[in-house]
């Protein structure tokens, strides 16, 4: 009857260490394990049970060393030890495959050790590969154009009227275009809703009046069909589109006879000339391209942005000088145009467009990426712990080899060898991770991080993995391998039966912990932060209530609605319509709401208060909105009344402003019945201030307070506007019944951008919730970390010192005693990573502004918080080995004495 | 000192003699040295083994896996010529080495 208990493997682990021939092991293997086979019949037929038996078979087979060490004898040939100075590379393979054979043999033997190292680094070296991932997609990967470290963009800016950014009118880039000479070629765009008009459902579509050199600039070529001609530059000319890839294949089915057909955008028939490749989409999410039709007449709308191709070998800086150059030249050519003009400079900026596009995400990614890294040497920490108190339980096995000639390079070339294939196959797990983590952040974040979208696991993310695997290798296995291959034969043989660890090494697992400790800090500390700008962020007052509102944008096409009049009367049949739905308490219309990106600015006049000859002029936010407006968003009024529905053309001109505009100009008094009007315009209408309402932030809830300038949509009236609905409850409900009521006054008119007001403020703040939480999550990974690297250090030294614990107990300490010392000794590292994690953490002052809101990098609260956190943490992780310390039985410990 | 050399020594001739007339495998050579020397003399694995890849490198024995009919396949070990003068050399001195002993403990019980 064959005995289950796997003989062969039980030999084959015994002589492991001796890291014979894999042929030779399985033949001693075999014939060892065929006569213990044989010998358990034997013993079997005398009478023994099968257990006995098999104790009886163990027994003769001696203790694991002495198997080993014996045979190591008779092979002595086998165990080859390489003369000093020995780099013939054949032996230095051959040296290698052994030293890997048998440290996949030792990790194989020890299976819950090396899941846990494994799973430890798997987890730090996958986030490492996601967020790497994330910063060579959005960083340092060139954009998915021909030379795109050439294509740049600029902007004027006049920060003395309050105006970072300026973009162009159509005459200014008209004369840039004709003068430039650091552009090769030079386009500008503006992006602009069209409604398609085609069999079925009105789709809005959000495309980009561009001028001809656009797709000249990215060096693209059309898929189908051709790019714009010269001529189609003109107004009336520019009825021809170009279609964006996914456009053409979700609309009309990768058809190519759609070329030269005419669409219906805006009720204008439109003729299709070109299809762009796949994966050319820019602006971001755009779908189709339009001529802008560029008046060179103009410089009324400030709404073009340039881009362009640098000349080899010009750079953005030149680009910027020359914006300003350029700027003067033309301004002095028409001072007509600019009467205002001749003391306010104008200054520029300009930026490759990658870093255009990646602007406020390279602070957000890089913190993620020091953190991550951190969360990796923390768990490297970790590692190494383990591998040491390894080492010292592996002191005989090391003691055997040195015996049979080893030389200490030797051995710490094999522990070194364990460590790489621990952080390889950790490398491994981790790409796997990786791929999942990617997936998950890109579902994400990719909306709010440019790019994202391309991130892969591209020949860079495969190499940065395997360089820090194989770094975090070396860095977890050298103080282990130093240590083993230090290990002298008596040592090991008299400390060997303790398993104990040595002072020296001891000394490492605190260095360890207290550096463990001191990292978490910084990160617990820096997500703290973090997390204490959101919770101020969200006690921001908005300037309006979000809860319970809706919004939807419309568009009505000028086609047929060409007069104020019409498009008012539109307004005014489907206003009173909505009122009366069911559910809603509010109900207006504004030219854009707050958090819904552009912001339509203008210069006023205040009366008694106008700018001398030569002194810049102010802007204001301005929008047109109807009465009903301020009640459904949620602005209540401070002082005065809003709009009435008396308030129309042919009525007294009236305006309401913002508390911040009052404040400025009249101080002092009372800004009802002041008088106010738009800049810029000579023949422009004094407007009576009837109201006050507080400042409302438009594009985020950092932003310092604007000046706000609102004007009655009866009087001054806009074709594309916002719908505001208030409901009693959940607006979501009332969204179909918002469309019906549009379609039963026009059914071509698409409601679009639905969305209620808490999404919007909402998507303003997810970059921040993103980082947050993946900040938040790697600081608890590294507190965790931290924690089990603590326990661990404890446990080895509790089991170290376990006779000492009993001879204490013995004579007459109490078990609270004993937990006290243990935890205080792990509480004393503690404290002193504690102590250097608060000197690291200033540091943060310079990492994290910019992401830091209404709170110091020595905030109070974080700063209190966060040590008593991690204490807690350690706290119970020592509490469990010094739990086991008050076991120690004192009898045992004074036999052994 | 002397024990272990003098058990060592003697645990080879032993098998060098055992082998001298046949090939036998490991197991059965365990057995018979139990057997022969009436459970005296034991050898288990973790000393048997050693000892004979230790010979067979030195080149007095060699082993070679045989398959028998009905058996499983066993590893056989046999007397080389190197081997057999080597048996030959320590019969002498094991005989000598007896005789030695034989009269000196014979006197002190005489």
């Amino acid at each position: 009857m064959p005995d289950p208990f796997r003989w062969r493997d039980e030999i084959a682990r015994r002589i492991a260490p001796l890291g014979l021939s894999p042929a030779r092991e399985a033949e001693i293997a075999d014939e060892l394990a065929q006569h213990l086979e044989d010998r358990l019949v034997e013993l079997r037929s005398t009478g023994l049970s099968a257990d006995d038996a098999r104790r009886a078979v163990l027994a003769e087979l001696a203790d694991d060393e002495t198997l080993a060490a014996a045979i190591a004898v008779g092979e002595s040939a086998a165990v080859e030890v390489p003369p000093p100075g020995d780099d013939r590379r054949g032996s230095a393979w051959t040296t290698l495959r052994r030293d890997i054979r048998y440290g996949v043999r030792t990790l194989r033997k020890n299976p819950a050790f090396s899941t846990v190292a494994v799973l430890t680094l798997a987890l730090g070296i996958g986030a490492n590969a996601v967020i790497f991932s994330a910063v060579n997609t959005v960083l340092l990967k060139p954009l998915p154009y021909r030379e795109s470290d050439r294509i740049a963009t600029f902007w004027l800016s006049a920060p003395q009227m309050g105006l970072p950014e300026v973009s162009l009118p159509d005459a200014l880039f008209a004369y840039y275009h004709e003068h430039t000479r650091t552009f090769e070629s030079l386009a500008a765009y503006t992006g602009a809703g069209f409604t398609l008009t085609q069999a079925g459902e009105p789709e809005r579509l959000l495309g980009a009046n561009v001028t001809i050199d656009f797709f000249r600039v990215f060096g693209v070529k059309p898929l189908h069909g051709r790019t714009f001609l010269p001529q189609e530059e003109t107004p009336g000319n520019n009825l021809v589109a170009i279609l964006s890839y996914g456009l053409w294949q979700r609309r009309f089915r990768g058809d190519t006879s759609v070329i030269g057909r005419a669409l219906s955008l805006n009720e204008i028939a439109t003729t299709v000339v070109g299809i762009m490749p796949p994966g050319f989409e820019f602006p971001k999410g755009i779908e189709l391209w339009i001529p802008l039709g560029l008046n060179r007449q103009s410089v009324n709308s400030w709404y073009l942005t340039p881009i362009g191709r640098l000349r080899p070998g010009a750079t953005v800086e030149s680009a910027r000088r020359e914006a300003i150059a350029l700027d003067d030249e033309f301004v002095g050519r028409h001072p007509e145009w600019f009467p205002h003009r001749d003391s306010t400079r104008t200054q520029a900026g300009a930026m490759l467009l990658r870093d255009r596009l990646v602007g406020d995400v390279r602070r957000p990614l890089l913190v993620l990426f020091g953190a991550v890294a951190a969360v990796l040497l923390i768990a490297c920490a970790n590692i190494a712990n383990l591998l040491l108190a390894r080492a010292s339980a592996r002191g005989r096995e090391m003691a055997l080899r040195c015996c049979l000639g080893a030389s200490p390079r030797r051995i710490a070339a094999q522990l070194i060898t364990e460590s790489l294939l621990l952080a390889l196959t950790g490398a491994l797990v981790g790409l796997a991770l990786a791929v999942w983590g990617m997936g998950a952040l890109r579902r994400f974040a990719a909306d709010q991080i440019p790019l994202l979208g391309q991130s892969r696991i591209d020949g860079r993310v495969l190499a940065f993995t395997i360089a820090i695997a194989l770094l975090a290798g070396v860095l977890f296995g050298l103080a282990p391998a130093v240590r083993g291959a230090r290990v002298r034969l008596q040592d090991a043989l008299k400390e060997g039966g303790r398993g104990g660890a040595s002072a020296a090494s001891r000394r490492l697992n605190n260095a360890f912990v207290v550096a463990q400790f001191s990292l978490s800090l910084v990160l617990l500390v820096g997500a703290g932060l973090l997390l204490r700008s959101f919770q101020r962020l969200l006690a921001v007052d908005p300037g309006f209530r979000a809860e319970n509102v809706v919004a939807a944008r419309l568009s009505l096409p000028g086609r047929r609605y060409p007069s104020d009049t019409l498009v008012r009367g539109f307004y005014e049949r489907l206003l009173p319509q909505l009122r009366v739905l069911p559910g809603v308490r509010a109900v207006g219309l504004a030219q854009r709401l707050p958090f819904t990106g552009g912001n339509p600015q203008n210069t006023f006049v205040v009366e008694g208060r106008e700018p001398r000859s030569g002194e810049p002029q102010t802007v204001a936010n301005v929008r047109q909105v109807t009465p009903g407006y301020f009640a459904a968003i949620g602005t209540p009024v401070l002082r005065g009344r809003v709009f009435a529905e008396t308030d129309v053309v042919g009525a007294p001109p009236v305006a309401v402003v913002d508390e911040t505009l009052a404040r400025r100009y009249w101080p002092n008094a009372d800004p009802i019945g002041k008088r106010i009007k738009r800049g810029g315009a000579p023949n422009a209408e004094w407007m009576t201030v009837v109201g006050v309402v507080p400042n409302v932030k438009h594009r985020s809830l950092t932003e310092t307070p604007d000046l706000w300038l609102y004007e009655p949509f009866g009087q001054v009236t806009n074709w594309g506007n916002y719908l505001v609905v208030r409901a009693g409850g959940d607006p979501a409900n009332l969204i179909s019944a918002i469309r019906s009521e549009v379609a039963a006054i026009d059914p071509t008119i698409p409601l679009f951008d639905v969305q209620t007001m808490e999404q919007l403020i909402d998507r303003s703040l997810a970059t921040r919730r993103l980082t947050n939480a993946l900040l938040a999550g790697f600081a608890l990974t590294a507190l965790l970390l931290a924690a089990i690297g603590i326990y661990g250090v404890m446990s080895v030294s509790v089991g170290s010192r376990i006779r000492e614990f009993g001879v204490r107990l013995a004579l007459g300490a109490q078990g609270r005693d004993v937990v006290r010392l243990v935890v205080g000794e792990g509480m004393l590292l503690v404290a002193i990573g504690t102590i250097l994690g608060l000197v690291g953490a200033l540091s943060l002052k310079h990492v994290l502004s910019g992401l830091l809101f209404g709170v110091g990098v020595l905030d109070p609260v974080t700063l209190a918080v966060v040590p008593l956190i991690l204490a807690a943490a350690a706290v119970t992780a020592c509490y469990l080995p010094a739990r086991r310390a008050t076991r120690a039985d004192p009898m045992a410990a004074l036999r052994a004495e | 000192m002397l024990d272990r050399e003098l058990k060592k020594g003697s645990t080879e001739l032993m098998i060098l003699s055992l082998l001298e007339h046949e090939p036998r495998h490991g197991y059965e050579l365990s057995k018979l040295i139990t057997s022969m020397s009436h459970g005296v003399m034991r050898l288990h694995v973790a000393s048997l083994y050693p000892l004979l890849y230790r010979i067979e490198k030195r080149g007095w024995i060699e082993g070679r896996w045989v398959e028998k009919a009905g058996q499983r396949r066993r590893r056989y070990y046999r007397l080389t010529p190197a081997g057999k003068k080597v048996l030959a050399t320590q019969r002498r001195s094991w005989r000598d080495f007896v005789e030695a002993i034989n009269r000196i403990t014979g006197i002190q019980h005489a």
